[in-house]
């Protein structure tokens, strides 16, 4: 279960590679063999996570790009952030 | 396992270098997709099995350029003895930014870029089926990655053509990519091969047009495919799955990718090269239209196929 919150600073595993097309993200995780295709809020988390960034400040970058009001933005990012998390895609550089 | 440790009875050994004992001074030029490639060393006896295996691809070395492979002997006792009955081969690879190792059933080899491809074949197979079967496991290798360097890709498909355009369908085993093929040919279409096909990109302003579907000699349930043009422009692409009706749906760029790569061998499982496979990949997604295919045994897949706008 991921413990990902608005405060978390999360990163790319190295053998992470991800190609972004109109708006959805192919994801490919090399040591699992995996390849996954995000959604537009997906691959938006999957760009913004440099390991530098917080969880908010993704949101914050997001607020004007994405057609959601902020409440449904911040719980899809949290939630995607943890899922990435928890498939092995992310890596927690803080929490 | 560490590297060749499943196939080689000492592992450690592995050839450093393109050198050994030849197996004789024959040589043959392979026409398939990204060659032409020069076989070199081989005894009289191989070279023939080469010829009679891929007979209308084969001729005489010339001064030409090619992508060189020497061949030389291995011992029979470096390699592990198998009981292969209901056993999944697949190629053991060590990666680097320089080249490519690969162990096998009675093969090692190696890829190695100095600056330009050639590769190095070991094996104990003297003559026979084992000997092309070592032969065409280290070509399908050679292919894909040369193919990759040409702008191009192996694919793990159907390729189906109605002599004008083509169709490449995808899916994992078992996805019915034989079946299909069996389907379109009964209503007289043509399979280049249900197991793996090329795909080369022409981005060349001097030779612009779609992405050309290149057949292989490598085939899989179907057999021996041969006949008509070696390549045919590349229609669409196709993500096959059973069902009890036929039908037809787009997919987006991104699924088409994800499709692709799962369906790339070899190369996708090179750290080194991978992100030029998805930048070729990608290019191949955005460049021909991508379907889902739901496909019952009724018939209708050709008819279905036909119905897409080139």
């Amino acid at each position: 279960m991921s413990s990902v919150t608005l405060s978390t600073v999360l990163r790319r595993r190295s053998d992470v590679r991800y190609r972004l097309i109109e708006g959805e993200a192919v994801v490919l995780r090399q040591s699992a063999s995996e390849v996954l295709v995000l959604n537009e809020v997906g691959a938006s988390v999957l760009d913004l996570a440099d390991g530098e960034r917080s969880v908010a400040e993704w949101i914050e970058a997001l607020r004007g790009e994405l057609e959601v009001d902020a409440e449904t933005l911040a719980r899809d990012v949290l939630t995607f952030a943890g899922e990435l998390e928890d498939a092995g895609m992310l890596e927690v550089v803080a929490p | 396992m560490s590297f060749a440790a499943g196939f080689l009875r000492f592992p450690d050994l592995f050839p450093g270098r393109r050198g050994g004992e030849p197996w004789g001074d024959r040589s043959v030029v392979l026409d398939v997709a990204g060659g032409p490639y020069l076989f070199s060393g081989l005894s009289g006896v191989q070279d023939e099995a080469v010829r009679a295996k891929f007979a209308g691809l084969c001729r005489e070395p010339d001064a030409g350029p090619a992508i060189a492979t020497r061949v030389f002997r291995a011992p029979a006792t470096d390699f592990l003895d198998f009981d292969v009955r209901g056993w999944e081969y697949t190629l053991d690879m060590d990666h680097s930014p320089t080249g490519v190792l690969l162990a096998g059933l009675r093969l090692m080899a190696r890829l190695d870029w100095t600056p330009e491809l050639t590769g190095g074949l070991w094996t104990p197979e003297a003559a026979g089926e084992e000997w092309t079967s070592v032969f065409e496991n280290y070509l399908r290798v050679l292919a894909a990655y040369r193919l990759l360097e040409a702008g191009g890709v192996v694919i793990h498909s159907a390729g189906i053509t109605d002599g004008a355009s083509a169709f490449l369908l995808l899916g994992p085993s078992g996805a019915g990519k034989t079946t299909s093929s069996r389907l379109c040919l009964e209503r007289g279409a043509s399979v280049l091969s249900d197991d793996l096909n090329a795909v080369l990109l022409r981005e060349s302003p001097h030779h612009p047009g779609p992405p050309l579907l290149v057949r292989l000699p490598f085939t899989g349930d179907l057999g021996e495919r041969s006949g008509g043009p070696a390549s045919y422009p590349l229609a669409a692409m196709l993500r096959l799955v059973k069902g009890t009706e036929d039908r037809l749906r787009p997919i987006s760029p991104a699924a088409a990718l994800a499709g692709l790569v799962a369906a790339a061998p070899f190369v996708s499982r090179d750290p080194w090269r991978r992100d030029a496979l998805l930048a070729t990949l990608e290019r191949l997604a955005r460049s021909v239209p991508a379907y889902e295919l739901v496909f019952s045994l009724g018939g209708g897949l050709w008819d279905i196929l036909q119905s897409i706008p080139r």
